[in-house]
């Protein structure tokens, strides 16, 4: 239990400075921001229990908000993303599915991981981007920024898990 | 009580979500600048509706009562154009006579009308919001009438709404004259009763009686002269009793204002930029 919450801590912090210290200043041709601290959520397994899986959300949004000066923005969408995982992950998960599952490569299956990594990161970068525009005036540029950070999210969570899978195979 | 601990043990993740959620919405409203004015324009939007839709509510409901002062000042006004015209008949025997007088007091002049959205009468700074702003003609320190006689002077305007200083704030001072006499002074509120205001600095030498009639001197370019103040019900001493002061009872109710008029003046800018040239050149 406290090797897990450790391993999550180390995540959390992980993500964060790289965050704030990376991605922040990343502006592809001036419309993508990559997101990629949502890939905290995915790590969690089926077994979890809701408060926490919301309680890691809410604090790992508002640090990264602390540090890019947008108080409640990623609170408020890694909150309502930390809410859907769970439910997305048993909707996901095979039938004969352990209860402890990890979402990975390996359990969900290459095309598997990438749709709920797709979906979690698509409505996170949604609310994100929703909650910071607060409206549809410059609905092409809100639609590009929007796409384009999505896009950059995923790849960027895509390839971490990739680089996770590789580490826990050689650890076993 | 056990059905309820259940209740919240079996759903503490929605409620755990939805404090979270709060808490991060106040957060982005509250430390972003962008998301807070936001934020602000939507809720005055969303509160002046709803009270403009609270006011049609009332104002509906208390049609009979404005219906009935409404006729209650038309015989007022009825009877003195009857005596004003029999006056006139006698003294020059031209039957023309009052249409001509009329016509020339109304020359230049525009009645607005507009609905009160927001009023108050238990503050002792009380303000008006009416439904006409800068796009319907209304400006800054133009005159505010209602069906029974005075109500205040536009304070501030934005595009669709302004805000009215009435008789029943402490910043209020309008010049008031005695109805067929020369004697004005300042019209002003005590802040205590909204059926009653003062008109101090009447000189000592001026005769007059209790249930007089006060009506506006037409000394500024805000109001025009003879509209309707009040009676006067009681009469006083200034503190330094070189003058009198009276105690008004006013004709207007500022309890049940729905429709009021913003009087436009023809000449008001053109008067009101002389004010002001000659007060800067006598401050100099």
């Amino acid at each position: 239990m406290l090797v897990i919450f450790l391993k999550r801590t180390l995540w959390l912090v992980a993500l964060v400075a790289a965050q704030m210290m990376v991605f922040n200043y990343i502006h592809l041709f001036g419309y993508a921001t990559p997101l990629p601290y949502v890939y905290l959520l995915l790590l969690f397994p089926l077994d979890s229990s809701r408060w926490s899986v919301l309680l890691w959300g809410f604090v790992c949004g508002l640090l990264c908000d602390f540090a890019s000066l947008t108080p409640g923005l990623g609170a408020a969408s890694m909150t309502l993303t930390a809410f859907i995982q769970p439910l997305l992950l048993r909707a996901m998960a095979p039938k004969d599915a352990l209860e402890d599952m990890q979402a990975s490569y390996h359990t969900l299956g290459g095309w598997g991981y990438v749709r709920y990594a797709a979906i979690l990161t698509l409505l996170f970068t949604l609310t994100y981007f929703l909650l910071l525009s607060f409206s549809f005036f410059h609905a092409i540029d809100l639609a590009i920024s929007f796409a384009s950070s999505w896009l950059l999210t995923l790849v960027l969570c895509l390839a971490m898990e990739k680089v996770r899978g590789r580490e826990v195979k050689s650890e076993k | 009580m056990r059905a309820l601990l259940d209740f919240i043990a079996k759903y503490h993740h929605w409620m755990l979500f939805v404090v979270l959620e709060v808490v991060s919405l106040v957060l982005l409203f509250q430390f972003n600048h962008y998301q807070h004015s936001l934020w602000l324009t939507a809720t005055t939007e969303t509160v002046s509706k709803a009270h403009e839709a609270e006011a049609s509510v009332l104002r509906y409901l208390t049609l009979g009562r404005e219906n009935a002062a409404l006729t209650r000042r038309n015989l007022i006004l009825e009877y003195n154009l009857a005596e004003a015209t029999r006056q006139i008949e006698i003294l020059s025997h031209d039957s023309t006579g009052t249409e001509r007088l009329q016509a020339d007091r109304m020359e230049g002049i525009e009645l607005i009308p507009v609905k009160v959205v927001t009023n108050s009468v238990m503050r002792r700074d009380n303000l008006i919001t009416i439904s006409a702003g800068a796009a319907d003609g209304v400006r800054q320190e133009m005159g505010v009438v209602c069906g029974t006689g005075l109500v205040g002077i536009v304070f501030l305007t934005s595009e669709h709404f302004s805000i009215v200083l009435p008789l029943l704030n402490s910043r209020s001072h309008i010049s008031c004259r005695l109805r067929g006499s020369d004697y004005f002074g300042h019209l002003v509120w005590d802040g205590i009763n909204p059926l009653y205001a003062q008109l101090d600095d009447i000189p000592r030498h001026a005769r007059f009686n209790i249930g007089d009639i006060v009506e506006t001197s037409g000394f500024s370019s805000v109001f025009p002269p003879g509209i309707f103040v009040g009676k006067v019900e009681a009469i006083g001493n200034s503190d330094d009793g070189l003058s009198y002061k009276l105690r008004v009872h006013l004709a207007t109710d500022f309890t049940a204002l729905q429709d009021v008029s913003v009087i436009a003046q023809q000449f008001q800018p053109e008067v009101r930029e002389l004010e002001h040239q000659a007060d800067s050149m006598l401050a100099h």
